[in-house]
């Protein structure tokens, strides 16, 4: 690969789709997705890592997006909250936390349905335990967590990604 | 953040010549979780960012003939799943799974752990522990292998060259009978940076006798460093309740003298020495390997 000067083409696959965008080196992945793609369904927070609004899926991993640096990303897969699911047909984890009320101000929902479902893909069947050290990067103001948990716990149950 | 150039090379002859090149105004990238929120706050402005996460030699981990090579950009998440890591160092695995949570895990690598050289890492101490050597490489001197303990001169500060890279960790296998712990106190969320962590290596003869042992505690020195002291009270000796205790004293002793006055007064001398003392207990209690 070539050194990049000034901006410089992205070229990943972003829920499924090959996109191809302009990013200047400095930018976050998190700020291409927003910015640049429109997908502000993966929020920004701290941008420091502590609060893991901004999670996202990248190979098959949860990161935070504002740790890591967009180009990256190239020729990588990654895939945000607008990839799981819509209106019409909900994930199954996103279903499962509207059932379980695992939502109040929900600007924590996007990153702990990324984080789940991460943890999903390597465990069907995780435990409480293992479902609070897979959320424990993503902080929750409103609920609790206890929901969430719960929500997860089912999202597994009823089949999750399966 | 301000701009900079960037450059993701596939082969490490390519980033060491990167470097050489560049020297103070290129900043190398691996996890970046270290190093990313330092360029939003400006507190570094390169002019270069090398990308390491690309190039194949600096990854995964190798199971050689008396030692293993962990590489540079191996992450947390990969050390805990490594199979060779979870049969010779449960310690790096055990210190690897307590980092931030499942993102950091994600991403942060052990390279990272080392360079940064935080006094709150929680990697790096068990490789201070294990008598790890970094594998230094750089386009003007090749390949050269130091001791961990080596080149860290103080909190945040290594004195590996501005020209090279570090590509691998190096730990000899373990002896047949050793055994090891970790144990780590932080807030109660995940994410907490160590506050406190504890790393214990060590042997005992047939008739219990310890033989080898090494004692690194994190987050309450400067740098990671082996206490001497108090391994030496316990060489040579049967563990007992007295002697445990003793060792106990003697290593806040140490963490006081070095770390300051001011530090006795917090609350973690009477944790330190529980720690020590459970740890160490467990650690005996332990069938060896
Ligand atoms: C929210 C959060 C929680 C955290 N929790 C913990 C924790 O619990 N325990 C803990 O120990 N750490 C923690 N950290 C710190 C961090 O994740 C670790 O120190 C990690 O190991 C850094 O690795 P990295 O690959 O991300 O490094 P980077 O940020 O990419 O780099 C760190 C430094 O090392 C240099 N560097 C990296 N690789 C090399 C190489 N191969 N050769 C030469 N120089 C190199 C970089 O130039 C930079 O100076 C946390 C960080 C965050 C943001
Ligand atoms: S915005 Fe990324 S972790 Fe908080
Ligand atoms: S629902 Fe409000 S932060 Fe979680």
């Amino acid at each position: 690969m070539t050194e990049t000067i000034g901006k410089t083409k992205l070229t990943f696959t972003v829920n499924g789709r090959e996109t191809e965008v302009l990013v200047d080196p400095s930018w976050t992945l998190l700020r291409v997705l927003r910015e640049s793609l429109g997908l502000t369904g993966t929020k920004r927070g701290c941008e420091e890592g502590d609060c893991g609004l901004c999670t996202v899926i990248m190979e098959d991993r949860a990161v935070d997006s504002c740790l890591v640096m967009a180009l990256q990303a190239q020729g990588k897969t990654v895939e945000t909250i607008e990839g799981m699911g819509h209106e019409h047909a909900l994930h199954p984890l996103q279903k499962a936390f509207i059932e379980e009320g695992a939502v109040q101000c929900g600007f924590c929902t996007p990153g702990m349905i990324m984080s789940s479902e991460a943890l999903l893909r390597q465990n069907t069947h995780p435990t409480v335990e293992e479902i609070k050290v897979g959320l424990s990067g993503n902080l929750c103001r409103c609920t609790g967590y206890t929901k969430i948990f719960k929500a997860v716990a089912k999202g597994s149950e009823s089949g999750g990604r399966l | 953040m301000q701009s900079f150039q960037f450059y993701s090379p596939n082969y490490l002859e390519d980033a060491l010549k990167y470097i050489a090149d560049r020297k103070q105004t290129c900043r190398t990238l691996a996890g970046g979780t270290d190093l990313i929120p330092m360029l939003k706050k400006e507190e570094i402005r390169p002019d270069y960012l090398l990308n390491i996460n690309e190039v194949g030699e600096l990854k995964g981990v190798e199971d050689l003939d008396n030692q293993v090579r962990i590489g540079a950009t191996t992450t947390f998440t990969e050390m805990i799943e490594s199979e060779t890591l979870n049969r010779f160092f449960p310690l790096l695995v055990n210190a690897a799974a307590s980092v931030g949570g499942p993102q950091i895990r994600n991403r942060g690598t052990i390279g990272g752990n080392v360079i940064t050289n935080g006094p709150c890492a929680d990697v790096l101490p068990g490789i201070v522990a294990l008598d790890g050597q970094l594998e230094l490489q750089s386009k003007q001197d090749g390949r050269r292998l130091v001791s961990v303990a080596d080149v860290l001169v103080t909190a945040y500060e290594t004195s590996i060259r501005s020209d090279e890279l570090l590509t691998g960790i190096l730990i000899q296998k373990p002896v047949q009978g050793t055994k090891s712990g970790f144990e780590k106190l932080g807030r109660r969320n995940a994410m907490a940076k160590a506050r406190l962590n504890l790393s214990i290596a060590l042997r005992q003869d047939p008739n219990g006798t310890i033989s080898a042992v090494s004692i690194v505690p994190g987050a309450v020195m400067p740098v990671a460093v082996r206490m001497n002291d108090v391994e030496s009270m316990l060489l040579g000796r049967k563990p007992t309740p007295v002697l445990i205790q003793a060792a106990a004293d003697k290593l806040v002793e140490v963490v006081v003298n070095t770390a300051g006055i001011r530090w006795s007064s917090e609350y973690k001398v009477p944790v330190l020495k529980n720690i020590f003392k459970r740890v160490m207990w467990r650690v005996l209690a332990e069938d060896p390997q």
